[in-house]
């Protein structure tokens, strides 16, 4: 169906290369010919929020690199396809899309859990994998060199910022005690673990740490184990249900710890603030890789053309939007470099220089793990503002952190 | 005397035909997407033959079938892991011993739950599938935990790569269809399909119930083990919560279902039907969001009219234009001189 | 001390949910002898419903209760007479894949309307809590607890009262016999498998106050469920509440005592346990598999 369509594009488009349009290197579609890019997305499932979120992410940037004329001169449409959220499903996209479908690029899905597995297959066609959402530490330790992590830090380092930030409080206000609670997933572990070395080196004693499984309905008794401990801080490895529910659960029993930091959750916007209560999110803090009005390439573009196509506030987006849009500038960035889409160029492309993306600039290392570092994001008067480090911070942090709504 | 003969050559040389076609699949469609369709398949088709080992000769529903594949792929991966096995063919020499590994868990949880019958059994099951995959979330040094386990890659290239996991898991599907086939035809199996009809009235006719109804479950989880081995080995990375999934479960039960209980071409027929259109329409339809309320109305309609299965439905209607021929011109069918009661439903020769 | 103590009352208290919707399950599966792997999902088409209501007619989740049970109760009736009486073989097997279906049919109905994200129905004294023993206690667990057990008690009263309470029971003792002495087996399926959902129904409101939940939290559900009445012994009212408390008390304490990590396992073990001394359950009676 898509066959004589792209044959009369390619003639018209071998009528304009002979005008001057760029050349394409071994394989790669002549000069004008639309590409398809193939993305397998959860848009059913458990990641499906997220999934969507992508969607919309990727689709502004179709949008905004066909106003451009296309990726170096090749107009993008974007192919989803649904993985359910499972490991057959998503092994089984990525061989459909790059084998019978013949897709140009491949971006990539939703979490480290589903990123892993895609990544061999994506390999061993020798296609390029930039990724919006798979940063857990297995991801770059299995000798890959095509798949990169669009991010600006791997997930293991989110919690680095918040690190720093509380070790450099003067002696006399520093907390004495953290409670650490966590789910096992590649996600959220890292980071906790991570953090929790990094604070026990600084001199901050360990009150509780317990990791628990991604499928326990009911967090209550987990959320009073932290209660009971007492610490002056909380460092929370949750997702957006339990993140809630920690917070409620807090409230409920009067517990006010100084510095509350959870790894998921107070990054959702308006959503987390119904759930929690409006008055409840003041001092509470996330790391995030992406804020809305921070100074990056594209990024107040990015926010208004989303907010225009999509509705909502800019304080709404999700970063998962976001880190979609970053996946195509760094495509787009790369392509310019090596003057080619063809995958064997963007990958060698993406091992070197920096990329300019509306979470900040970002390199890749060998594995395709970046270097950089994400914020510390602090809920203030009802807005998300970014503290530390100063570089990035637009306001002062808060501490301690006011108590909770009675 | 003549037609019997007749109806075992058709059904050799459809054999015959079916086998080759098998085999030289990835060499006339070499095309990945549809190996790997095929690799899936053919998993299947091994899947609901083993389970059918169990659920459809004994009669004991066992929802629980999906620890024992997750089972066997943790272990293969542990396996390789601990003995620093390389990447390549090596590997699928290390499913038997998964495989074994499987047996030896199946009997402990077996002897557990054959001790109850019936739903009792349903459940226990379930509950043992859910413990499996706890101790594979918690026993982090073991497993990974959620961070689940690698296994190595081989680096084969993209058109080459389904090609061996295809003939592991056909290896593997033969390897079930000759072990279903062989049991239904000793005494052993004949022991089972009386357990299926009436367990006590087995057991005080001498049947050593308890012996067989393990024997049976542990031959069953060994091969859904084996297959879960290769099936991690393929997608490379596991976790507990995807590779000891319900769902792989239900449908295995399903294809069964679909197929026939108890006979030997009624599972992988289920199979043969139902994994391709599973994957295709995920692939095609998956984003419209309402193809889980799609497949579960398939699979009512699957239920509600074909409540035997296609393969007994099928040969009764065969069954039945035999009668009708053999009536003679006056047109008379005596129904009570046929089907006897006595043979347990799917006993007949599929 | 105070811990375990905490740790028991907050058992006993969310042990009521439980309870409620165990005993919707064991009720279905006494009358008919199905095992209902849809409970869960329809817990959850039923917090869904009060959900909806709660949003657009704010009002106190409670209340939709009037609307949700009887609503979801002719729902139950539906389902039992299109897709649960057809079955006539085999139907232990076959109706596990039919109520399968109906579980995943639902589930991507919901997921359809209200997407994957998580919610949670939202009282206005849900963080209110009181004091006792040196900690505290959310008011909506005691709320929640006492509804179940207002619940639970009425139908204990149905079964144990009125007519069509003995008709449930004489099904439930002997189906053939039932019919005998002229119980409508069919009709008091029916409306056995409608009280269930209807139960399933108020279960779905208070667990949905106390937790938040999304489209696939069935899964979990169902697995807690079933495995709850298996201990209490499948078809015991009695023992599906013994079950629903001991499951509860069991994993809140584990997850004090041990770790998190291993609450429900410890429960696991109890039941195997139970199953190797007495395999019919706690207060599960020896039948005959075919009678």
């Amino acid at each position: 169906m898509r066959k004589p369509v792209s044959l009369i594009v390619a003639g018209l488009g071998l009528t304009l290369a002979a005008c001057g349009g760029s050349s394409g290197g071994g394989g790669t579609p002549q000069s004008g010919t639309p590409i398809t890019i193939g993305v397998s997305v959860s848009l059913t499932g458990d990641f499906s929020g997220d999934g969507k979120a992508l969607v919309q992410g990727y689709d502004l940037w179709a949008q905004d690199i066909n106003a451009k004329g296309g990726l170096l001169g090749h107009k993008v449409t974007m192919k989803y396809v649904d993985d359910a959220s499972s490991t057959q499903q998503v092994v089984t996209n990525y061989q459909n899309l790059i084998t019978q479908d013949k897709v140009a690029l491949v971006f990539g899905p939703f979490s480290s859990l589903l990123t892993i597995p895609a990544s061999t297959v994506v390999d061993r066609y020798g296609y390029a994998f930039p990724e919006p959402a798979g940063g857990g530490p297995q991801v770059f330790s299995r000798g890959l060199h095509s798949i990169f992590f669009v991010q600006p830090a791997a997930v293991e380092d989110n919690l680095v910022s918040f690190t720093k930030w509380l070790l450099s409080l003067p002696a006399g206000q520093r907390p004495a005690t953290a409670a650490y609670a966590t789910q096992n997933d590649p996600f959220t572990q890292p980071q906790v673990d991570k953090a929790k070395s990094l604070l026990e080196a600084g001199g901050i004693t360990t009150a509780s740490y317990k990791v628990y499984g991604t499928e326990p309905i009911d967090w209550t008794p987990l959320a009073q184990q932290v209660v009971n401990s007492n610490a002056d801080v909380v460092i929370l490895g949750t997702q957006e249900p339990d993140g809630v529910a920690f917070i409620k659960v807090f409230q409920q029993q009067h517990y006010n710890p100084k510095a509350l930091v959870e790894t998921t959750g107070p990054d959702q916007g308006k959503d987390f603030a119904d759930k929690v209560g409006a008055a409840n999110t003041e001092g509470v803090m996330v790391p995030a890789g992406w804020w809305s009005s921070a100074k990056a390439a594209g990024n107040d573009k990015f926010t208004s053309e989303f907010v225009a196509k999509y509705g909502g506030a800019a304080g709404d987006i999700s970063a998962d939007a976001a880190e979609a849009y970053s996946v195509g500038q760094v495509v787009d960035q790369a392509s310019a470099k090596a003057n080619s889409i063809d995958n064997a160029a963007l990958i060698s492309a993406l091992h070197s220089g920096t990329y300019q993306t509306i979470q900040g600039p970002m390199a890749f290392d060998s594995t395709g793990k970046p270097n950089g570092s994400s914020f510390l994001v602090q809920w203030q008067n009802g807005l998300t503002v970014p503290v530390y480090p100063s570089s990035a911070a637009v306001a002062q942090p808060e501490f301690p952190k006011p108590n909770f709504a009675a | 005397m003549r037609r019997v003969n007749r109806t075992s050559a058709v059904k050799g040389a459809a054999l015959a035909v079916g086998l080759a076609l098998a085999i030289v699949l990835p060499f006339v469609a070499p095309d990945p997407a549809t190996t790997n369709i095929a690799v899936f398949t053919v998993m299947y088709v091994g899947l609901a033959t083993a389970w059918n080992i169990m659920g459809g000769y004994t009669g004991y529903i066992s929802l629980g079938h999906a620890a024992f594949f997750g089972f066997g792929a943790y272990a293969l991966g542990l396996l390789l892991s601990h003995f620093g096995i390389e990447a390549g063919f090596q590997p699928f020499f290390f499913v038997p011993v998964a495989g074994v590994l499987t047996a030896v868990i199946a009997v402990a949880i077996g002897w557990i739950a054959l001790r109850t019958r019936a739903a009792t059994f349903v459940i226990v099951t379930i509950a043992c599938m859910f413990m499996l995959q706890l101790l594979a979330e918690n026993l982090v040094g073991l497993t990974g935990g959620g961070s689940g386990l690698s296994f190595p890659v081989p680096r084969w290239s993209g058109d080459f790569f389904n090609i061996p996991y295809y003939f592991a898991m056909l290896v593997l599907a033969l390897l079930g269809l000759a072990v279903s086939w062989w049991i239904r035809g000793s005494k052993f199996g004949l022991g089972l399909l009386a357990i299926r009809d009436d367990e006590d009235k087995a057991l005080a006719v001498g049947v050593p119930t308890r012996a067989f109804k393990l024997t049976a479950f542990v031959i069953s989880a060994m091969l859904v083990g084996m297959i879960g081995a290769v099936y991690g080995y393929y997608v490379t990375y596991i976790y507990p919560q995807f590779v000891i999934d319900p769902l792989v479960g239900i449908s295995m039960v399903l294809m069964v279902f679909l197929g026939g209980m108890g006979t030997i071409w009624g599972p992988v027929l289920g199979a043969v039907i139902l994994e391709p259109a599973q994957l295709w329409l995920a692939y095609n339809f998956g984003a419209s969001r309402l193809y889980l309320v799609f497949y579960a109305a398939v699979f009512l309609l699957v239920i509600l009219l074909l409540p035997r299965g296609i393969v007994p439905s099928v040969m009764d209607l065969i069954n039945r234009w035999r009668r009708h021929r053999a009536a003679g011109p006056t047109g008379r069918v005596s129904d009570t001189r046929d089907a006897p009661r006595a043979v347990p439903r799917g006993a007949e020769a599929p | 001390m105070t811990l375990v103590l905490e740790a028991v009352l907050l058992g006993i208290l969310t042990g009521g949910v439980y309870a409620l919707m165990a005993s919707g399950l064991t009720l279905i599966f006494g009358v008919m002898r199905i095992i209902n792997v849809g409970h869960g999902a329809l817990v959850v088409l039923g917090a869904y419903l009060s959900f909806a209501l709660v949003r657009s007619l704010n009002i106190d989740p409670l209340l939709s209760l009037v609307v949700t049970m009887p609503a979801m109760f002719a729902l139950g009736a539906l389902l039992q007479v299109v897709f649960i009486r057809p079955l006539k073989t085999d139907r232990e097997a076959l109706s596990v894949l039919v109520t399968y279906a109906l579980a995943l049919g639902i589930e991507g109905l919901l997921g359809y309307i209200f997407t994957s994200n998580y919610v949670q129905l939202k009282a206005w004294y849900e963080t209110a809590s009181f004091p006792i023993f040196g900690f505290r206690i959310a008011y909506v667990y005691v709320i929640g607890f006492g509804l179940c057990l207002a619940i639970l008690a009425a139908m204990f009263w149905m079964l144990y009262r009125t007519s069509f309470g003995g008709a449930i029971r004489a099904t439930m003792l002997n189906r053939t016999a039932a019919q005998l002495i002229g119980v409508n087996v069919d009709r008091v399926s029916a409306l056995a498998f409608g009280v269930g959902v209807a139960t399933a129904a108020a279960g779905g409101v208070v667990f949905g106050i106390t937790n938040s939940f999304n489209p696939g939290s069935h899964y979990d559900l169902i697995s807690r469920l079933l495995t709850i009445i298996v201990l209490g012994g499948l078809g015991s009212l009695r023992g599906a509440v013994v079950g629903a408390l001991i499951m509860l008390i069991t994993t809140d304490v584990t997850a004090v005592l041990i770790s998190p990590v291993w609450a429900s396992f410890a429960f696991f073990v109890i039941l195997i346990a139970v199953l190797i001394v007495r395999p019919q359950g706690l207060y599960g009676i020896r039948v005959r598999d075919r009678a």
